[in-house]
């Protein structure tokens, strides 16, 4: 279990990381979101132990973070850190290695990994004649060479097509099933809302919201409600507690204040004989993002 | 973290040796010091004017005996001058005068005439007739068999006798005396000859140094610029992991030295075999015209504590060099500002090296003899001093030291740098944040 506790971080008198705390069991996919310069690298750094917090204590089952645990650790950082003049394999035994492993359980598990991502043509390529989306899935695999208990991934979809980006899903979820513990970070809440369980939402070095992602979605008091067919939207708008009513072809997303507010809209609308739809939703996760970090994350 | 540091060491040696671009580069390396080393008889292979006979007409209006004066004259002053590399000359009589001679000058650029005629001033008075300038050498050696054909010939006509005049001729014997008892004349000579050729000797460690510098800041900048780096050290501490790359630089840096010694005893060993050109023997002959002044002298006997002292200073001070290159290297953020970095390391290296020639010009300066001492400059100038008998061994011992107090100072305040260094991207309050962080012990 990674344990993050009540962990502080000072660059000089500037507080990047503020008091955090969360823990990440077995299995888990947790989510650490927050805007640009919120204190997500410093975290991971101190995670991976690149920095030493100022205060508090990082632990991964119960061993306190150092040189002797970052073996079982795997990184994925948000710029492609592979060394460009390598080539594939090269570039996987060099990280393998500094992980602590033998040459040729390196290179087993190598093969099976680019047969995996489907990559194995690129074996002997060097790193920068590959696409930027086989330079991902090859920082992916130096990042999972090493069946890691505990894997930071730090946008992990980027540059990836779509098929990819299944891949990907596919291949963290099954790190999850195998028990590995997965921090997850991107701008994509999409995938954010499909992965993580748990997540904690950086804003200024602290956490503004934190905890069970389907909890958090419920506390929040503003919904959405899904209408498909005519309606009348000066109506609606008109009415207490609509925030907005946004068009998407011959549906509507209504966004009211609560579930209150869900009778009087159904009240409106029912009179309307083509309604073919009428679903109330929880908020998306960004944009519980917005209104607590006052802007948009997704780019 | 031994193996790790092993495995960093080898990787980053590897990355450096085993490139096509080293292979080429010393293939290049290679061809140019033999190339250098032969570059005489490279000339020679294309020919030019400097190859072709010269016919020299005699047209001796003296006595006759002037002509073959003059013909054996030339033989020596042509094989003292040149030891006989020089173009061939054909000395042909002239029986006609000056005059007729023009037409075939005019024809013939080859051709130079020498006309002897008697002088009541200065024995005798030459007329030298060519179409072109002739080169520098041609002109030495025909001025000193004229001047020679002019001592000869003054001999017989003045009565002279040549054993008398053989002792005026010869150079007065000087003997030196030396109240400090260790010096001697010979390694007074060798003093001499080592100021001309001790800066050629140290050329290599300039060079080596500025490889060093280069293959370490780059390496760093590289890792850092790709954000490997944070993977790298993730895995290794900043500590192994500059440790491993100032290893291999200096690995690489005595791996490139070696191979630079071997072209150089390749390029001698072709001069052998090639070497029919006296140019070859001249050069040879230099060398141990050198060799036995050293051995001569008494600094042979030395040899066995200077040589390893030198060394010692040497590694010393490439280690300094590769730690400031990785710590300089960790500052920047791309190899634009490495580059500028560098430029002071390279402007230190360059003062060695222009302080170690004139070290022999300004014999005695305590300023030069001061900055013996310090680290960087010591590892050129401390051996340069030292052979030229300008300090002794004790100071090569003090410049040792302070090289390893200073190393010891780069590790224990550089190494915070570093590790500061090696995860900052910004270049704002750069030196700000690297003077706070050599101040912090517990970056």
């Amino acid at each position: 279990m990674l344990e993050v506790k009540n962990v502080t971080k000072y660059y000089g008198n500037f507080k990047a990381v503020d008091n955090l705390s969360f823990t990440v069991k077995p299995g888990e996919i947790f989510g650490l979101l927050g805007i640009n310069g919120a204190g997500k690298t410093t975290t991971f750094r101190m995670i991976m132990g690149l920095l030493e917090p100022t205060e508090g204590e990082i632990t991964l089952d119960g061993k306190k973070i150092d040189y002797t645990v970052t073996d079982q650790i795997g990184f994925l950082t948000e710029e492609r850190s592979l060394l460009t003049k390598l080539t594939v394999k090269e570039q996987v035994i060099y990280y393998g290695t500094l992980k602590g492993m033998k040459e040729e359980d390196i290179l087993t598990k190598l093969d099976e990994l680019l047969e995996k991502f489907e990559i194995t043509n690129y074996k002997d390529t060097l790193i920068k004649e590959l696409s930027k989306g086989n330079q991902q899935k090859v920082q992916f695999i130096t990042a999972i060479i090493n069946d890691p208990k505990l894997v930071i991934l730090d946008e992990p979809f980027s540059g990836l097509d779509p098929f990819n980006v299944e891949m990907f899903k596919e291949a963290i979820k099954e790190l999850a099933s195998k028990g590995s513990i997965i921090i997850f970070s991107s701008h994509r809440m999409e995938h954010v809302e499909l992965f993580c369980k748990k997540i904690v939402i950086l804003l200024s070095g602290k956490s503004v919201i934190e905890g069970d992602l389907k909890d958090i979605k419920k506390k929040y008091k503003k919904k959405n409600i899904f209408i498909k067919g005519d309606i009348d939207i000066q109506e609606l708008e008109k009415l207490d507690g609509v925030i907005s009513v946004e068009e998407y072809g011959d549906s509507y997303l209504v966004k009211i204040e609560n579930e209150d507010i869900v009778s009087k809209v159904f009240d409106k609308i029912k009179k309307h004989k083509n309604i073919t739809k009428f679903e109330l939703e929880d908020a998306s996760l960004n944009e519980i993002f917005v209104s607590k970090v006052g802007e948009s994350y997704e780019k | 973290m031994k193996n790790k540091f092993k495995f960093l060491t080898k990787q980053s040696l590897k990355r450096k040796v085993d490139t096509k671009w080293f292979k080429i580069v010393n293939v290049i390396l290679c061809l140019i010091i033999i190339c250098a080393l032969n570059i005489d008889s490279i000339i020679k292979l294309f020919g030019g004017d400097f190859n072709e006979n010269i016919t020299v007409y005699v047209i001796d209006n003296i006595d006759g005996n002037v002509y073959d004066v003059f013909t054996s004259q030339i033989e020596a002053s042509t094989s003292v001058l040149t030891s006989g590399s020089s173009n061939v000359y054909e000395i042909k009589k002239y029986d006609k005068t000056l005059e007729d001679a023009k037409s075939e000058v005019e024809e013939n650029k080859n051709i130079i005439v020498l006309e002897f005629n008697v002088s009541n001033e200065n024995v005798m008075e030459v007329t030298m007739l060519s179409k072109e300038y002739m080169d520098l050498t041609d002109m030495a050696i025909l001025n000193t068999a004229i001047n020679n054909t002019k001592v000869a010939y003054s001999i017989v006509a003045y009565n002279i006798d040549p054993e008398a005049l053989t002792k005026i001729y010869e150079n007065v014997e000087i003997n030196r005396i030396f109240l400090d008892e260790e010096k001697n004349d010979t390694s007074e000579n060798t003093e001499v000859i080592m100021t001309t050729v001790f800066p050629i000797l140290i050329l290599p460690f300039f060079m080596l140094s500025l490889i060093l510098v280069q293959m370490i800041g780059g390496e760093v900048n590289d890792e850092k610029t790709t954000r490997s780096m944070e993977i790298i050290i993730s895995n290794v501490s900043p500590e192994t992991h500059l440790a491993s790359k100032v290893v291999a630089g200096n690995l690489f840096v005595i791996i490139q030295g070696v191979l630079i010694g071997t072209y150089v005893i390749l390029g001698l060993i072709v001069r052998k075999f090639i070497g029919a050109s006296s140019i070859t023997e001249g050069v040879g002959g230099y060398i141990v015209d050198i060799m036995d002044s050293i051995g001569n002298s008494n600094f042979i006997a030395s040899l066995g504590y200077v040589i390893p002292l030198v060394l010692i200073l040497l590694v010393i001070t490439f280690v300094a060099y590769a730690l400031l290159a990785g710590i300089l290297a960790s500052m920047t953020t791309n190899m634009e500002d490495f580059q500028q970095l560098q430029s002071p390391i390279v402007i230190i290296s360059l003062a060695g090296y222009y302080l170690a020639m004139l070290a022999g010009m300004f014999k005695g300066s305590l300023f030069i003899r001061i900055l013996s001492y310090i680290p960087f400059l010591s590892a050129i100038l401390s051996p340069s001093l030292l052979v030229l008998g300008e300090v002794g061994v004790i100071d090569v011992i003090i410049s040792i030291v302070i090289a390893l107090l200073f190393v010891y100072w780069m590790i224990k305040y550089g190494i915070r740098i570093y590790k500061v260094g090696i995860l900052n991207y910004s270049s704002k309050d750069l030196w700000k944040k690297m003077f706070k962080a050599m101040k912090n012990k517990n970056v």
